[in-house]
């Protein structure tokens, strides 16, 4: 898969290597493009399909209303309570409304064919077909009137019900391929429209997802929105401060003033959280937390009724949240911390020392500093990714109690792929993503240029 | 290492705040092979009768071993892209010259720090349009997807550390572009590959949203989405179950761990997501 | 202020670096600790100014015992080989750093740093960063930090190893001012047997962990106690020459060449196996007892001309001319010993 074209040229290069060797530049100029357009096409495949693809898509399906209820691919057209609602509001149809969502009763073949199989009697319904047929009813009970009208009626109330129920025709809840069928069906069913009425049902019969900037208006008007917000922003910025840079340099310093082995034990410990997958990690805590688990146990003698911690007050729910969410983000801050003050030379530490600096000095002075480039560089990186990662959440406390540590992450998650509360609205979904993904976007690129891009971009030294 | 401060205080102030860290860790060893009596956290009994569910499917659950099995092949199948792609690709970018090169470097950092997990609505509708919903085979090339600019990242930087005048000696000694990498400088990044492999599978291993979203079903679902369900159940309640079949999960990971700690500090110092 | 080592010992794990040392470094004095690579040098330095621990002996500051006091409250000076200027502090903050940790004031300090910085002559620079200066400036820096505080003693970690030629010299002699200037007790690392001559009123000169001599650089190189520090002192270096003595003088046995030695030494080993120490300035045409080989390579200097003569059993001997001589490799010589002052060691090296 990966042989280019050049096979024959390097084959016949090697044979005559031994007499002459010629301008590496003028060989390898050509193939060596080719070969790396070759190395990069199954990435770029990939880069398509999941990277750029749902990019643009998430921008898409944000301006769309799709949902479980009208379907990912195209729709249908059916009249219906949801279809209806709209003709009378937002066009004032109601009469037409009225009229469609009634059920109407015809003799016609038809219906006798199927009361036949339903089993009524015979003789009956070939008398109705021969008296009544084409004739139609508004209610059920004209039919049953004109049943008890048979010379052959049937003898039992049953019996009646039985043939009277295969004549009820309606419109509503049929689903049609197309507006045509659908009009085809209404004019069938004795209902003729103007040229307004056709437009209008046209629009509010169709059950597929269309465009619509519907979502971003719901988003800025939901009072939930803003609470998803500020929890959002209180979530990320006191884990970030507090863990993910904070009790990293904590972890990365104090391991830098032990003896090798001791340091070593310390970071493999707070590298575990990392290690462990989600699903276990989260369930340490909750185990913690149980109303049977180890905190209720370990404080019940002190007074403190048994409880689920970890739920029972928003406080304490996101004490664990960020607890969670924080020990795993400290662990790369540790190592990223750790790396650089190891890099500071040996003789800075030593100057400090002989210029006499104690041990908080030397960290204010000398370790610090050094690591301001390692800070800004966690800061972002973290930032991104607390802001959009939502696994620990989900696992922990899903959310709750009652929606006190649901985050934006979480909020799209929720929205559009959990199916806990009905429908799943991924077009809402997808325009809560877009403002993250936005934010992502963007981070990157501020990311991309204070990290030094122009020495990721030395050209190659054989051209 | 200077002397001229006591190591003493820096050890007994991390200990204490790892302490509570490590008990959770022994608890949830212990609890997978004890009884304790209600109310109190000492174990009074040794028991194997959270292990059942080796032997005995779970109702309303698939078996374990078909959950394992699908870990495996997802962890695995998962891995083997991510290191074929990205030592290609990451060979490519770090030596050849590409047209619109440092677009192509510029992008793969951008997707690098870029959080993925926020296109999940849209990966989930595409995989519905290609008909990959609930399929492993979808999953998998999510997943592979997913990991691939770190991948890609962490090659090219192992790329960039192999010395040039081994690629132009080869090319000297009348070896092609192509040969040069796969002979002589493939064999130089060994342990970049090692690592980062380690680093797929038990990214793969652990990956609990992506399988829980693109292939909840059953028949297709893996431990963690699993060991999840479990808990979940509010009818079942039983922690010490769950914990025994989450360090039937984790078995894997601890061996890596264990045996590459080092190789993975590395990698994880690399960035990665989380 | 006198430093004196006394038994100091030192050890890394089960390995001793150092065993029962003694050094005396008297008040005002500089001294060279002179030696190769891993001969305990700067270990030595970082005892003394406190970052290792010592594991056995004492270290005396005047009469105070510092053994066990911490860097920060010995009050040395020391200048490290790489500088060690803190890279993210501009120079003033740099050489105030010391005085900012005392929490000396603001205006305080910044007198002090101005002093210094005058003698040093760093004046116009004090408001750049380390990686703004070259490696001459950054020497100044490096030292007006070590001096700031007014330290018991200054130590100098190969000082002049990450300069470039022309300012190595130059350093070397300021070095030297600002210490006679303030009067401060120091010591230099040094591996560099021309800076340690240079520079110092002392120099020790240390093997293996231990002190092997430790005198004045002139009478170092002329009485040396060993051939090791006979060829560790002088470039190009001295030829040694296997023979033995015989009736009152040196016999060389390839060439059967005598050279008559002091009546005293002669007298005392007659018939020994010794070997002796011919510097290249004592082996010239001309002059002396005449002894003849082929030259085997020429190295122009400049201003002198380097001549190797083999003698017929591969002993070589090393010449030093200024005058260049129209003598081609291959040739064959007969170039003069000054017999006064060749240096006569016994077969292990001790000086007789």
């Amino acid at each position: 898969m990966l042989k280019p074209s050049s096979r024959p040229h390097w084959a016949t290069k090697s044979l005559s290597a031994d007499t002459k060797t010629p301008p590496e530049g003028e060989i390898e100029m050509g193939n060596s493009k080719h070969l790396g357009l070759w190395l990069l096409a199954p990435a770029g495949v990939f880069v398509f399909l999941f990277f750029l693809a749902p990019v643009i898509l998430t921008g898409v399906f944000g301006f769309t209303n799709m949902s479980t209820a009208t379907g990912i691919t195209g729709g249908a057209y059916m009249i219906s309570d949801t279809s209806m609602r709209p003709l009378r509001s937002r066009y004032g149809e109601n009469e037409l409304a009225d009229r469609l969502t009634q059920k109407v009763y015809t003799i016609d073949d038809a219906g006798l064919k199927a009361a036949l199989e339903a089993g009524g009697d015979a003789a009956a319904i070939a008398e109705l077909g021969d008296k009544f047929l084409d004739q139609s009813f508004d209610r059920r009970r004209g039919v049953e009137t004109a049943i008890k009208s048979l010379s052959a009626r049937p003898s039992t109330t049953r019996g009646i019900k039985i043939i009277s129920a295969q004549f009820e025709r309606s419109v509503v809840n049929v689903r049609f391929d197309s507006k045509e069928d659908l009009l085809v069906a209404i004019s069938d069913f004795g209902i003729a429209l103007n040229e307004g009425q056709t437009e209008a049902l046209g629009q509010v019969a169709y059950t597929g997802w269309t465009f619509t900037t519907q979502n971003f208006k719901t988003m800025i008007e939901l009072p939930d929105t803003s609470k998803t917000l500020i929890n959002t922003l209180f979530y990320v910025f006191t884990t970030l401060i507090l863990f993910n840079t904070g009790f990293a340099l904590v972890l990365s310093i104090t391991t830098h003033y032990m003896p090798a082995g001791p340091a070593g034990f310390f970071r493999s410990i707070w590298l575990l959280p990392r290690v462990t997958p989600p699903v276990l990690y989260v369930l340490m805590w909750k185990w913690l937390a149980w109303d049977t688990g180890f905190l209720s146990v370990v404080l019940e003698p002190m007074g403190f009724a048994p409880r689920n911690w970890m739920l029972d007050s928003p406080a304490n729910a996101w004490t664990f949240i960020i607890l969670i969410n924080g020990i795993v983000g400290a662990s790369m801050g540790m190592l990223i911390f750790s790396s650089a003050i190891k890099a500071i030379p040996q003789s800075l530490f030593h100057a400090s020392e002989v210029d006499g600096a104690n041990r908080g000095q030397q960290v204010w002075h000398i370790i610090l500093p050094q690591l301001r480039w390692p800070i800004l560089f966690i800061t972002i990186y973290q930032t991104l990714s607390l802001l959009t990662s939502f696994e620990y959440i989900l696992l922990a406390t899903d959310g709750g109690p009652g929606g006190a540590t649901e985050v934006w992450a979480l909020s799209t998650y929720l929205k559009a792929l959990s199916n806990y509360g009905g429908a799943l609205q991924y077009g809402y979904g997808a325009a809560l993503s877009l403002v993250l993904v936005i934010i992502g976007i963007s981070v990157s690129l501020i990311y991309l240029k204070l990290f030094d891009f122009k020495n990721l971009t030395a050209p190659p030294k054989i051209e | 290492m200077s002397t001229n401060y006591r190591r003493w205080p820096t050890i007994l102030f991390l200990g204490i705040l790892t302490a509570p860290l490590v008990l959770m860790y022994v608890y949830l060893f212990v609890d997978t092979i004890t009884n304790s009596p209600p109310g109190s956290m000492i174990p009074n009994e040794f028991t194997a009768e959270h292990w059942r569910f080796l032997t005995e499917t779970i109702p309303g659950r698939p078996s374990i071993w078909l959950a394992t099995w699908n870990t495996f092949v997802f962890a695995t199948v998962t891995t083997v892209i991510v290191l074929v792609v990205s030592s290609s690709a990451g060979y490519a970018l770090s030596r050849l010259q590409l047209p619109a090169r440092s677009f192509f470097l510029g992008g793969i950092m951008v997707l690098h720090a870029f959080p993925t997990v926020t296109l999940l609505i849209a990966i989930f509708l595409i995989l519905q349009m290609l008909g990959l919903y609930n399929s492993l085979a979808g999953v998998i090339l999510v997943k592979s997807a997913l990991e691939l600019p770190f991948g890609i990242w962490i090659m090219k930087g192992f790329y960039d550390t192999v010395p040039w005048e081994i690629e132009m000696a080869g090319i000297q000694d009348g070896a092609s572009r192509f040969q040069v990498w796969t002979k002589l400088v493939l064999p130089q990044v060994k342990p970049a590959i090692l690592a980062l492999g380690i680093f797929s599978f038990l990214a793969g291993w652990s990956e609990f949203i992506l399988p829980l979203v693109l292939a909840p079903d059953n028949k297709v679902q893996v431990l963690s989405v699993y060991l999840a369900a479990l808990i979940a159940d509010d009818q079942n309640f039983d922690m010490a179950l769950f914990k025994s079949v989450g360090i039937f999960y984790v078995i894997p990971v601890i061996i890596l761990f264990v045996f590459f700690q080092n190789r993975l500090m590395n990698i994880y110092s690399g960035g990665n997501k989380g | 202020m006198r430093i004196l080592l006394d038994k100091f010992t030192k050890s890394f794990g089960s390995l001793t670096i150092i065993d029962e040392m003694d050094l005396e470094i008297h008040d005002g004095e500089m001294i060279a600790l002179l030696g190769g690579s891993g001969c305990g040098k700067s270990t030595t330095l970082f005892s003394i100014c406190g970052i290792h621990k010592v594991n056995g002996g004492r270290i005396l500051f005047g009469d105070r015992d510092v053994t066990n006091v911490t860097s920060q409250e010995r009050n040395v000076g020391v200048v490290f080989q790489s500088f060690a200027l803190y890279p993210h502090m501009t120079v003033e903050q740099n050489i105030g750093f010391p005085l900012k940790l005392r929490k000396e004031t603001k205006p305080e300090i910044k007198r002090k740093v101005d002093e210094i910085a005058a003698m040093v002559h760093i004046e116009e620079l004090l408001q750049r960063r380390p990686g703004e200066l070259s490696g001459g400036q950054q020497q100044r820096v490096a030292l007006a930090r070590a001096l700031i505080r007014r330290p018991d003693v200054l130590l100098l970690d190969e000082p002049l190893a990450n300069l470039d030629a022309t300012l190595r010299l130059e350093m070397r002699s300021e070095i030297r001012r600002i210490q006679q200037e303030t009067g401060i007790t120091a010591v230099l690392v040094t591996h560099d047997q021309v800076e340690a001559m240079s520079m110092c009123d002392r120099i020790a000169i240390m093997d293996k962990g231990q002190i092997v001599q430790i005198t004045e650089p002139r009478d170092m190189y002329d009485n040396p106690v060993s051939d090791f520090v006979a060829g560790f002192l002088g470039s190009p270096p001295i030829a040694f020459v296997k023979g033995r003595i015989s009736g009152g003088k040196f016999v060389e046995p390839s060439t059967a060449t005598k050279i008559p030695l002091g009546a005293k030494i002669a007298k005392a080993n007659d018939g020994r196996e010794v070997k002796i120490g011919i510097r290249p300035e004592y082996f010239q045409p001309g002059s002396g007892t005449m002894i003849s080989g082929k030259i085997s390579f020429i190295e122009s200097q400049g201003r002198e001309t380097l001549y190797n003569v083999t003698l017929p059993d591969g002993t070589i001997l090393r010449s030093i001319q200024s005058r260049r001589s129209p003598s081609k490799i291959g040739d064959e010589v007969e170039w003069g010993i000054n017999a006064d002052q060749i240096l006569v060691f016994d077969q292990d090296g001790v000086r007789i």
